[in-house]
């Protein structure tokens, strides 16, 4: 590596000699026997937009809660303003000017902008000892419009577009008079118009003297929006330079530890019959007139924003939501799929993308995980067979699951062996259709890896799989075909030929100028 | 061998155990309190009560485990009693009053299993509307009147022994003990039984038909509170609309006791047996110490309290 990645010695020129806002020094975070951050180095300096890229799983969030004072480090020292601080809560780390807008936004959404804006702050009181709520809407309003929006303070949040709900939570932060806002991914659902809206937010920050650590994986935007930039890969720290110094072919080597086409595998296998075949399904809210095929030995990618419907669909077609009108027909027949159980003997499958909550018993042994899907085959009038271990050790062996027994609670493993628990799950019931939901989602590099090649062996011997993805080189990568769906409506399909990084953006987004993210930040960012 | 120290070391620990012990211990200290304890007669009498509530709670074990709890038993002991008693007193032959009843509970149960799955209602706010409708039915119906002219083989339920010494109803029991025990540790049931209770969005994701568990797990504590509502009226030879009074509180105390967690989740059968035990040893020995039953159920509460505190307290040391 030929760039410095030194973080003490590098950056602009105004704001180098200024004390950090923090700095965190060797920090090394462990969760049982994975380590999730190795002895990192991270500082932040009053004005500066310092962006934190990686991976999925490099332990971006892993080393933001540590400064958020959610994790303490195992080893390490973290010190605010030049005194070393131990924060065990992150109302330690708000009390020193510290605040964090985490991409699931915590805001309450029955409650109004006001209320939100002074959940677990001080509240003016009136000389009665009442909440003064006059001077407490005065403040929310004046909050708002210094980041240049009107909006009416009594409604609730819930009512609010993602980007205005996104701006009540950095208006909620600087309530705290921040000194550092940490913002994890806050485009993720935001309009093209709406990111420059942020983009104008954040520089009046900056100018302010307010430090903003800005995690994304868009790097068009990182290398619009920041000074500098420090990737991790594996939770080690990988370098922090200068954002002149970075393009975007040197950043994604810089994450992904090596040229991008070894991670992905992808062996000759050309589509046959149609196996799933679906026809205007409806669900109010959710999606409307959806067209969808998939056919034997084909991988299709669905691609689209966070909240455009994606998983909704899949569920409906597993029979978890039922869809209000449409047809799904499997092998040219119509059925009607009311329950998992009734689409798991058509042959369905869906993996789905929250695996802690929706696809693993997190306290059930990694045997018990694997043939909960298929005890209706296996047990013998009712009683479990002996034989259950066999099956569940066989299946864990084709995903290799390691530095685990079969007995072991699944609740131990690491993020990437309970993804491979859950896929070991789906195989053992041997489905001809397979709906995967983000089965790459904060996972290591290597599990990746593994589970591309599973999916691309699948597709080999003959099964339909419909892969939902929010990372663009992934459906890119694996798919045969790609299908892209916004606010709930199917906006575009593009053959393997056709389909590029720039297509499924405009598809996905709705926007013409919506730059490509991610690979090609630098060509693309002729709009600014 | 090393399998079985090491059996033995995690044993040594266990919860079972340490059940055990105070089960022992209360045996010592009612010794102490009443030379009648520890007569023969007397432990195998006190198998009369506690089969009762013992039936109740090996149902209630495996609700407790998936989450849920079911607070209407004692009024549906009361209204099997009246279903019994009053349709035998109306002339229906009593085999068949019996088997009457016995659906009646199960009825019941079943009613409480489609409310709470078909409207999704919480199990507690349910039951404890059915706590009060099944008592007001029982009451209502039997009008504060009794039936105790009932044949003499009707108390074969209640009041036989074989070899003049053990109690009828004990064999039902230890066979509704070893059924239930298979269901819940060896069958697809238990493993859904189980799943639910930890995870119920994931149990309904992996294709575990959770209505239709529920639904029979309601539906079976309604039919062992028939068995315990004909049991129990054989035993005092008399239906009334007050039968069963407060039976709930006995049942749901000893499979806590046991070991169950009230979030769901964990529980055994061997615990709630256990459980089972040492509050009919704390229930006959309070009796034989003389202490009024309105001290007992003070008692029962305080006992609930300690077991809920010893739940938290073993939770947090397997963390």
């Amino acid at each position: 590596m030929s760039l410095s990645d030194d973080p003490g010695t590098q950056g602009a020129a105004t704001v180098a000699e200024a004390l950090p806002v923090f700095r965190l020094q060797n920090a090394t975070k462990r969760f049982g026997g994975v380590t999730a951050v190795e002895d990192v180095d991270f500082d932040l300096r009053p004005g500066e937009v310092h962006a934190l890229v990686g991976e999925n799983g490099a332990g971006k969030s892993t080393l933001m809660k540590i400064v958020h004072g959610l994790y303490t480090p195992d080893e390490g020292t973290l010190e605010v303003g030049g005194e070393a601080v131990e924060f065990s809560s992150p109302r330690d780390a708000e009390g020193a000017g510290i605040a964090m807008i985490p991409q699931e936004l915590d805001l309450f959404p029955e409650l109004s902008i006001t209320e939100n804006l002074f959940v677990g702050r001080h509240r003016p009181r009136t000389r009665w000892g009442t909440l003064d709520q006059a001077a407490m809407r005065a403040e929310a309003r004046e909050r708002l419009r210094s980041l240049g929006v009107d909006l009416n303070v009594t409604t609730s949040v819930k009512g609010l577009s993602a980007a205005n709900q996104q701006i009540v939570a950095i208006a909620r932060a600087l309530v705290g008079e921040a000194k550092a806002v940490v913002m994890d991914e806050p485009t993720a659902s935001l309009t093209d118009r709406e990111v420059q809206q942020l983009f104008r937010i954040i520089s009046d920050l900056t100018s302010g003297g307010v430090g903003v650590v800005y995690i994304s994986h868009r790097l068009e935007e990182i290398f619009t929006i920041s000074d500098r930039t420090t990737v991790l890969r594996d939770g080690r720290h990988i370098i922090t330079a200068p954002a002149s110094e970075l393009d975007a072919e040197k950043l994604v080597n810089l994450m992904v530890g090596r040229p991008l086409n070894e991670l992905f595998t992808r062996s000759p296998h050309s589509p046959g019959e149609v196996a799933l075949e679906v026809r205007g399904l409806s669900r109010a809210g959710e999606f409307e007139d959806v067209d969808l095929v998939l056919r034997r030995s084909e991988i299709v990618g669905l691609s689209g924003l966070v909240g455009a419907g994606r998983s909704e669909l899949a569920q409906s077609i597993f029979g978890i939501r039922s869809p209000e009108s449409g047809e799904i027909r499997i092998d040219g027949a119509d059925v009607q799929i009311r329950s998992p159980q009734a689409a798991m003997e058509r042959g369905i499958f869906y993996v789905p993308e929250e695996r802690r909550s929706q696809g693993l018993i997190l306290p059930f042994s990694i045997k018990n995980n694997i043939t909960l899907s298929i005890l209706d085959r296996i047990a013998r009038f009712g009683f479990l067979p002996r034989s259950e271990r066999q099956t569940a050790d066989r299946f864990a062996k084709e995903l290799s699951i390691r530095g685990a027994k079969v007995s072991d609670p699944v609740s131990r493993l690491s993020g990437g062996n309970q993804q491979k628990v859950v896929l070991a799950k789906s195989l053992a019931r041997e489905p001809s259709i397979l709906l995967l939901d983000e089965p790459t989602r904060g996972i290591d590099v290597g599990a990746k890896s593994e589970i591309y090649r599973l999916i691309d062996d699948l597709a080999k011997k003959g099964k339909a799989i419909l892969l939902i993805s929010s990372e663009l080189e992934e459906v890119l990568s694996m798919s045969d075909r790609v299908v892209v769906m916004r606010e709930g409506r199917i906006t575009g399909e593009f053959g393997r030929g056709e389909a590029n990084q720039q297509v499924v953006m405009t598809a996905a987004t709705g926007g013409k100028n919506r730059p490509a993210p991610e690979l090609r930040g630098n060509e693309a960012s002729e709009d600014e | 061998m090393s399998a079985a120290t090491a059996v033995l070391r995690r044993f040594k620990f266990s919860r079972e155990v340490v059940l055990l012990g105070v089960l022992i211990v209360l045996m010592f200290v009612m010794s102490l309190l009443s030379p009648l304890f520890f007569t023969v007669g007397n432990l195998l009498n006190t198998s009369r009560f506690f089969v009762e509530v013992g039936l109740m709670a090996l149902g209630m074990t495996l609700i407790i485990i998936t989450g849920g709890i079911d607070l209407s038993v004692g009024s549906n002991v009361a209204l099997v009693s009246v279903a019994v008693g009053f349709t035998y007193a109306a002339g229906l032959p009593l085999p068949l009053a019996i088997v009457f009843g016995l659906v009646v509970g199960l009825a019941a149960g079943l009613f409480n299993g489609l409310f709470i799955t078909l409207l999704d209602l919480h199990p507690l706010v349910v039951t404890l509307g059915t706590f009060a409708l099944f008592q007001g039915l029982a009451y209502g119906l039997s009008n504060a009147e009794a039936v105790s002219d009932f044949p003499d083989w009707f108390a074969y339920f209640g009041q036989a022994y074989f070899l003049n010494v053990v109690p009828g109803q004990l064999f039902i029991f230890i066979l509704a003990v070893v059924v239930v025990w298979l269901i819940l540790s060896r069958t697809r049931f238990g493993r859904y039984v189980y799943a639910i209770g930890n995870n119920e969005e994931a149990a309904h994701f992996s294709g575990v038909p959770v209505r239709r568990v529920k639904l029979a797990l309601y539906s079976g504590i309604g039919l062992l509170v028939g068995m315990a509502a004909v049991i129990y009226t054989s035993r005092v030879y008399t239906a009334r609309g007050d039968s069963g009074l407060g039976l709930e509180l006995d049942v749901i105390s000893a499979v806590v006791l046991g070991g169950a967690s009230i979030y769901g989740g964990s529980g055994t059968i061997g615990g709630t047996v256990l459980g089972v035990l040492i509050i009919a040893t704390l229930r006959n020995g309070l009796v034989l110490a003389g202490v009024p039953s309105t001290w007992q159920v003070f008692v029962l509460g305080v006992l609930l309290l300690v077991a809920v505190f010893l739940n938290e307290f073993f939770r947090r040391r397997e963390e």
